[in-house]
């Protein structure tokens, strides 16, 4: 008997527009004790709903699903389920109940009904485990981004799961906490505990056994990772694409023949690279970064800092003597993980907060000035956040848009035009989408219409906060295209990102934030080749640079500053003419 | 300082923490003491019984090693509040109107009661917001929820769903630094497109210009509490289960005659 068993489930509900929804339907499948299984599909192909299954929060509309035997049908079975798996959801904050740590660990096991002396025991442990026992008296809202994840897990560890279902828990970490999170997965695994790992990042899958991939409510396949990433034919079809790895290492076996088939991971390509046979002497390395001469300044930070909730017991400081100028239609990016300051710092850019040390100029206005013209700097500098949650509010898609401008006081053509321009820009049309319902749109969709409702009071500089974080690979390829366009139009880009591969498709300038401090300013293409650096600041270099770096160090004769595939792949074939 | 810094104004996690005799008293005993000095404050009909209340107030401030000079300046914030209060109840109280008259405003006689029962007031909401002071720097949130917990355990004798109550008080405090995070975020990014560059106008405006703020605070709010509520299912709870606590209270011999003590002190307050 299979551990998790899922005998032709169907789940139905209704949506809020009335309509049913068959998000699962007529699905089998068996999942066997220690395994380590990653569930992937395009955005609402049931992942989520499927594994909701798994401890009983869902139960099939008809079919069963038996966890060790016990059917999930049962309402008293509910708390010996929930005991043997865990869930991880996607925001920690979200997940933690009690108003201090140690509290929150114990939470589980007190619904479990454990003596509070094997309580006490387990918590300790859990505390100690994840670092957290200094924090252990602190409420959670106080916590930093990395402790909030690790409580998270340490809440549901604590109950000893046999199973533990992973929600797409990495999709808004930086790369260093999505590294941890794999390690601790890792972890799990090998001391025997059944892992259902739900996520749309690939090269994360390819790290589990066996990949179920699902396609509207039906398991379309099943199999290790390198079945089915060999079925290249139906991926897109999933709504998939193989890691860029795959793709990278299928690109250089054509030139490089010693590069075994089936590479699938990062590692085990950069381990595969060989060394270089040919003749040609190493380039001489530029050590100087090269920056371009500023056009005239859009926006110049000077030595700035800032201390949230200053003169209270929670001050802490974000920012520190940072500094940074971005010309007129430049696209710049900052990098950096979580915490380090970056949004802070991009908030500064349009008066949301203004410089308590140090000078901050968007265009002419000085903000550290007595009486900055706040409305006109923030006129001109657009800051659009991370979450469109947070700011869509109008019915329909039309008036969300031209909000803006309709507070700039702008008469109805002039707001018609600029809302019509906006969506055009951002790939919506205008005639199929000014009536659509707001919430009724998909992820992807609204993101698009938070970049439009800014872009309508046409500012000169656009500020992005995150701009592709948790859309899926299409929606995410989609909008940096848009914002490719934007730039062509002479629009300034200044974006946050803690994903060096996003960053690399589009800025000219690069600051790496670490702990409030610039780590890194230069040209893009220098500041992602240093991957040293950019791993202390919790980052990670693009592939292609990492490839680039480590061929390098096998005495390929490749230039430094190497960006993207094609790049690579050209200095590649260069070095293979010039060794023959 | 920023206009946006919304959490600054939340008065969470003030408890002091401390070793004092006050702060290794059991929670519970602190809880019932607090009670009994607050409900004290409240019903007592004398100018002693509210000396009484005061003085133990301050006893608890003093034993407890805490500033007594910053719980007086948590005063200032209320006095204004306090002082018209204190008037209103000057010239509209129902004292009969008997006696001299102390002097005459706009026809009103103002007698010597009048003041009095104004006087009352001010010192009864004086003691009061002392004594929530008290309270806050005294005891913390787990400790609060936890003494509740126990104390109302009789409760659970009779079916009443003790748990769910205080899993109700947990989630809400929980709540307040979520709610001032998010409606701190969406007024950002509602002011960087320009919502509230019109200001002032009819009410209907002023309603209409609160929507931007409003309809995302629920809806993100509301999102909140369907993804906890999950998270709190797949923890293992359910609603009306049998469960323990990982904080358990010992009463000592001390806590009793403290607590014993300091109850006679306050039904004084009643009778005086």
């Amino acid at each position: 008997m299979a551990l998790i068993e899922l005998d032709h489930v169907t789940y139905r509900y209704e949506s809020a527009s009335g309509a049913v929804v068959t998000a699962l339907d007529d699905l089998s499948l068996r999942i066997e004790e220690g395994e380590f299984v990653a569930l992937v599909g395009a955005n609402g192909s049931g992942k989520t709903t499927l594994a909701r299954h798994l401890n009983a929060l869902f139960i099939p509309s008809s079919g069963t699903v038996r966890v060790a035997g016990m059917d999930t049908r049962e309402v008293q079975q509910h708390a010996a389920i929930r005991a043997m798996v865990g869930m991880v959801f996607q925001n920690p904050e979200d997940q933690l109940v009690a108003g201090v740590v140690e509290e929150d660990v114990a939470f589980g096991m007190e619904n479990l009904g454990r003596p509070a002396e094997e309580i006490r025991q387990r918590v300790s442990e859990m505390l100690v485990e994840f670092d957290l026992w200094e924090a252990r008296q602190r409420p959670p809202h106080l916590l930093s981004a990395g402790q909030m994840q690790r409580l998270a897990l340490a809440g549901v560890l604590v109950m000893r799961p046999r199973v533990l279902v992973f929600d797409e828990t990495t999709a808004m970490l930086d790369p260093a906490g999505r590294r941890k999170v794999m390690e601790i997965v890792r972890q799990l695994h090998a001391e025997g505990v059944t892992v259902v790992y739900v996520t749309h990042l690939m090269r994360e899958a390819v790290q589990a056994q066996r990949m179920v991939v699902l396609s509207h409510g039906r398991v379309a396949a099943d199999g290790t990772p390198e079945e089915i990433f060999a079925r290249r034919g139906e991926l897109r079809a999933w709504g998939l694409r193989p890691p860029l790895a795959a793709l990278l290492a299928e690109r250089l076996r054509k030139r490089l023949p010693e590069l075994p088939e089936g590479i699938l991971t990062g590692g085990r390509l950069m381990d595969a690279l060989p060394v270089y046979g040919g003749i040609m002497a190493l380039p001489a390395g530029e050590d100087e970064p090269f920056f371009p001469a500023a056009r005239e300044a859009a926006v110049r930070v000077e030595e700035l800092g800032h201390i949230y909730l200053r003169g209270t017991p929670l001050a802490h400081r974000a920012l520190s003597g940072v500094s940074l100028e971005i010309g007129e239609g430049q696209s710049y990016g900052l990098a950096g993980g979580t915490g380090s300051g970056k949004s802070t710092l991009l908030q500064h850019m349009n008066g949301l907060l203004r410089p308590q040390e140090g000078r901050v100029w968007v265009g002419p206005h000085a903000l550290h000035g007595s009486q900055p013209d706040l409305q006109a700097v923030r006129r001109r500098a657009g800051l659009v956040f991370q979450s469109p949650e947070y700011q869509l509010f109008e019915t329909y898609v039309g008036d969300e848009i031209a909000f803006g401008p309709r507070q700039l006081g702008w008469d109805r053509a002039r707001v018609r035009e600029s809302v019509a321009w906006a969506m055009e820009m951002v790939g919506l049309s205008f005639a199929a989408y000014k009536d659509r319902l707001t919430f009724g749109l998909s992820g992807g969709e609204r993101k698009k219409v938070t970049l439009a409702s800014l872009l309508a009071m046409r500012p000169a500089v656009l500020l992005l906060d995150e701009p592709v974080a948790g859309l899926d690979p299409l929606a995410r390829a989609d909008l940096l295209g848009r914002l490719r366009q934007l730039r062509g139009e002479g629009v300034t880009l200044v974006m946050t990102s803690h994903q060096m591969e996003d960053l690399g498709e589009l800025v000219e300038g690069l600051s790496v934030l670490k702990k409030g401090r610039d780590a890194l300013r230069g040209p893009a293409r220098w500041v992602l080749a240093q991957d040293a650096d950019l791993r202390e600041a919790g980052l990670e270099a693009p592939l292609p640079c990492q490839v680039a770096a480590r061929l390098r160090e096998r005495g390929w004769p490749l230039g430094e500053g190497l960006m993207s595939e094609d790049e690579l792949v050209a200095a590649v074939d260069a070095a293979l003419a010039g060794g023959v | 300082m920023s206009e946006f810094e919304f959490l600054r104004n939340l008065p969470l996690g003030q408890s002091v923490p401390g070793d004092s005799f006050l702060h290794r008293l059991d929670p519970r005993v602190r809880i019932v003491m607090l009670l009994g000095l607050l409900a004290g404050l409240v019903f007592s009909r004398s100018l002693a019984g509210l000396g009484v209340g005061l003085g133990l107030v301050l006893v608890g401030l003093v034993v407890g090693r805490f500033s007594v000079r910053f719980a007086l300046r948590g005063l200032i914030t209320p006095l204004p509040f306090l002082l018209i209060l204190a008037v209103l109840q000057v010239f509209l109280n129902a004292v009969p109107d008997e006696g001299r008259a102390l002097f005459t405003v706009l026809g009103e006689r103002v007698t010597w009661g009048d003041v009095w029962v104004g006087g009352m007031l001010l010192l009864r909401f004086a003691g009061l917001v002392l004594g929530l002071s008290l309270a806050t720097l005294s005891l913390t949130t787990s400790e609060l929820t936890h003494g509740l917990e126990k104390l109302l355990q009789p409760l659970a004798a009779l079916r009443l769903p003790v748990r769910d109550w205080v899993v109700v008080v947990q989630v809400t405090l929980r709540f307040l630094p979520f709610l001032a995070q998010a409606a701190e975020r969406i007024a950002k990014a509602q002011a960087s497109r320009g919502a509230g560059i019109g200001g002032g106008g009819s009410l209907w405006r002023r309603a209409r210009q609160a929507l931007p703020l409003v309809i995302p605070l629920f809806l993100t709010s509301l999102r909140r509490a369907e993804n906890m509520a999950l998270a709190m299912e797949a923890r293992g709870y359910s609603s009306g289960q049998a469960h323990t606590s990982m904080t358990e209270f010992n009463m000592h011999p001390r806590d009793a005659g403290v607590l014993g003590l300091v109850l006679l002190v306050e039904s004084a307050m009643f009778w005086l």
